[in-house]
């Protein structure tokens, strides 16, 4: 077991090395990264300025409340692009027989999919991510106790497991439909909506199915809601939402894991 | 006798859909689907022992990728069993992999942007090759692949020629004892050809690795294998030494002769002619009745004869005999 661990360590952090070389090898692509994501974030969040300013609170969530929230939502985002941005391709790989090489290789084929490229390119993402929560934290209130800092590690190693086991479920698909490139795009908006608006906010139908069929609820909104004393739409579990978070993550991405390697035994190769 | 690799009953199906033309052929199928079944590998048995190269010819289409990646463990056998080094690939997969080596021709496992031994590097911790094997394994290699030239270059940056020589010292790193090549010198030039063949002839005289070979070119079959397995539609067709499938396939010779003047009987009981061109005279003949001392001495007696030679058979003609003869299905 313990040889094991060591094993996988020591192959995901020579690929994390090859994967930073490989990125600094186009140092321009880079430079236009550095450029556009805070960009469109930044615009994001003054998007919602304008809205609560001009209109009103969105049920009850003021603009501090509301920048906290889409804050932890782009940390959570930040953090799963840079170590799951391979579950985007799945469909590519399962079109072009890339997962030929990692079947013929001694590991884990998931965790190959995944390890295999560390983009840390991706670290760009977060730096607006962080910005925008730290700014929301400081004028929403929130508590910098030694308790919440624990518990908001713990939401976002949740939040990005559920991201990461969405979408290794849509990418799985493409074991059998052989192309769904368009998913990934539908994903990313659906979660962008949900985890950068309150919740509450929808109707109750989609309330219930951002909670329990998708749990995307949990990625930001149930635990901002708590850390904030925010209206979490009537949803009551016991315990914190800060703890279901977490569970709720490592259940879901257990779930993917298994649906993944259901996919896997559909694999058709590509020719020749 | 010890096996290697065992097939038994190999079978993997397709599931097809009928496409038909035009939008409302479109729909139809979309509705409808006519799916048909076909086997892309039809009930292929066979078994090598340790230490042979195999030669695993056949048409395009024929099943010979989708057969080396069931062996390999990618694809999953409709029916049929697969032992390799004694275990089933679909049963234990990771068990499997880390005694072979793999190479496509058409696809690389190196990484585009950085240079090769980097690739080398990665290798050698997913194989958990210990340092001191990985370094003189990498030193052997190197110096029969001739590596150094280009170890350090980027890979996007490599010939061909390089790039296959290093893709087939990233196979061999950990020391596999069974090597699949799929199509290994496909683009190269001459020199290119030759060194890789070298090294396959190589490392089975030294290390007794089993190679298993998928190409298109007979010149490295003929050079390398001693046993050829021939698959068409699926099927396995032909199994056994080069030497005896050519015989079986062309029993026949051909005895070219060069009269210096016309001669007005040409027959002979023991050939027949098959092509004149003014002096020149094509005889075809049974290898098994009579041999061609025996034959050149019956002609020359009636004949004015002044230059003469054999015609033997090669592979490409075997090959495509049996290419044609197993087309239709």
């Amino acid at each position: 077991m313990v040889s094991t661990i060591k094993h996988y360590v020591s192959v995901a952090s020579c690929w994390a090395r090859l994967a930073v070389q490989r990125q600094l090898e186009y140092p321009l692509f880079l430079f236009s990264w550095l450029l556009m994501i805070p960009i469109q974030y930044f615009s994001g969040i003054w998007m919602l300025k304008i809205i609560v300013d001009r209109f009103q609170a969105l049920n009850g969530w003021d603009f501090p409340q509301l920048t906290f929230l889409y804050g932890l939502g782009l940390i959570s985002h930040g953090i799963f692009v840079v170590f799951f941005i391979n579950t985007w391709s799945i469909d590519h790989m399962v079109i072009n027989g890339g997962f030929d090489r990692l079947l013929l290789r001694p590991m884990n084929v998931f965790f190959q999919l995944v390890a295999s490229y560390v983009n840390f390119i991706g670290l760009i993402d977060c730096i607006p991510g962080v910005i925008i929560f730290l700014y929301g934290a400081d004028i929403a209130g929130f508590d910098w106790t030694l308790a919440n800092i624990g518990k908001l590690i713990l939401v976002l190693i949740g939040g990005i497991l559920i991201r990461a086991a969405l979408f290794t479920s849509l990418g799985t698909i493409a074991f059998w439909t052989k192309r769904n490139g368009s998913m990934v795009g539908f994903a990313l908006t659906m979660l962008e909506r949900a985890t950068m608006y309150p919740l509450s906010m929808y109707p109750y139908f989609l309330q219930a199915l951002f909670t329990f069929i998708i749990p995307i609820g949990f990625i930001s909104f149930y635990p901002a809601a708590e850390f904030l004393n925010a209206d979490s739409g009537g949803l009551d579990l016991p315990l914190s939402f800060a703890l279901w978070t977490p569970l709720v993550g490592v259940i879901c991405f257990l779930i993917a894991g298994g649906i993944f390697k259901f996919g896997m035994r559909n694999y058709e190769s590509a020719g020749s | 006798m010890e096996t290697v690799i065992e097939v038994k009953d190999l079978v993997k199906e397709y599931i097809i859909v009928k496409k038909e033309s035009g939008l409302r052929g479109s729909i139809k199928s979309l509705l409808f689907p006519k799916k048909t079944k076909f086997n892309g590998v039809n009930g292929i048995s066979f078994s090598i022992a340790p230490g042979e190269i195999v030669g695993y010819i056949g048409p395009n289409g024929a099943g010979k990728s989708t057969t080396i990646k069931m062996l390999t463990g990618i694809l999953h056998p409709t029916s049929g069993s697969i032992k390799v080094c004694g275990i089933s690939p679909q049963a234990d997969r990771k068990a499997v992999v880390r005694k072979l080596g793999v190479v496509f021709g058409q696809r690389t496992q190196l990484y585009w942007d950085l240079r090769l031994g980097e690739s080398f590097e990665l290798l050698c911790r997913i194989y958990q090759i210990d340092q001191q094997a990985y370094d003189d394994n990498l030193a052997i290699l190197t110096d029969v692949l001739k590596l150094q030239e280009f170890i350090n270059t980027p890979v996007r940056q490599l010939s061909l020629g390089q790039r296959m020589r290093g893709d087939i010292a990233a196979a061999m790193l950990h020391s596999p004892s069974v090597l699949f090549l799929d199509e290994p010198t496909i683009g190269l030039d001459a020199d290119a050809k030759h060194a890789i063949r070298n090294f396959i002839k190589e490392i089975n005289r030294t290390r007794g690795v089993t190679v298993i070979l998928t190409t298109h070119d007979l010149d490295d079959v003929e050079q390398l294998c001693s046993r050829i397995i021939v698959v068409n539609n699926g099927k396995l067709v032909e199994d056994g030494p080069i030497g005896s499938i050519i015989h079986k396939l062309t029993p026949h010779r051909l005895l070219v002769v060069e009269l210096h003047e016309p001669a007005d009987d040409l027959t002979t009981p023991h050939a027949t002619v098959i092509k004149q061109e003014g002096l020149k005279i094509w005889y075809q003949f049974e290898k098994e009745s009579i041999s061609a001392s025996e034959l050149i001495a019956a002609l020359s007696q009636k004949l004015p004869i002044q230059d003469i030679s054999v015609k033997e058979p090669n592979v490409e003609d075997a090959i495509r005999e049996v290419y044609k003869t197993t087309a239709t299905r």
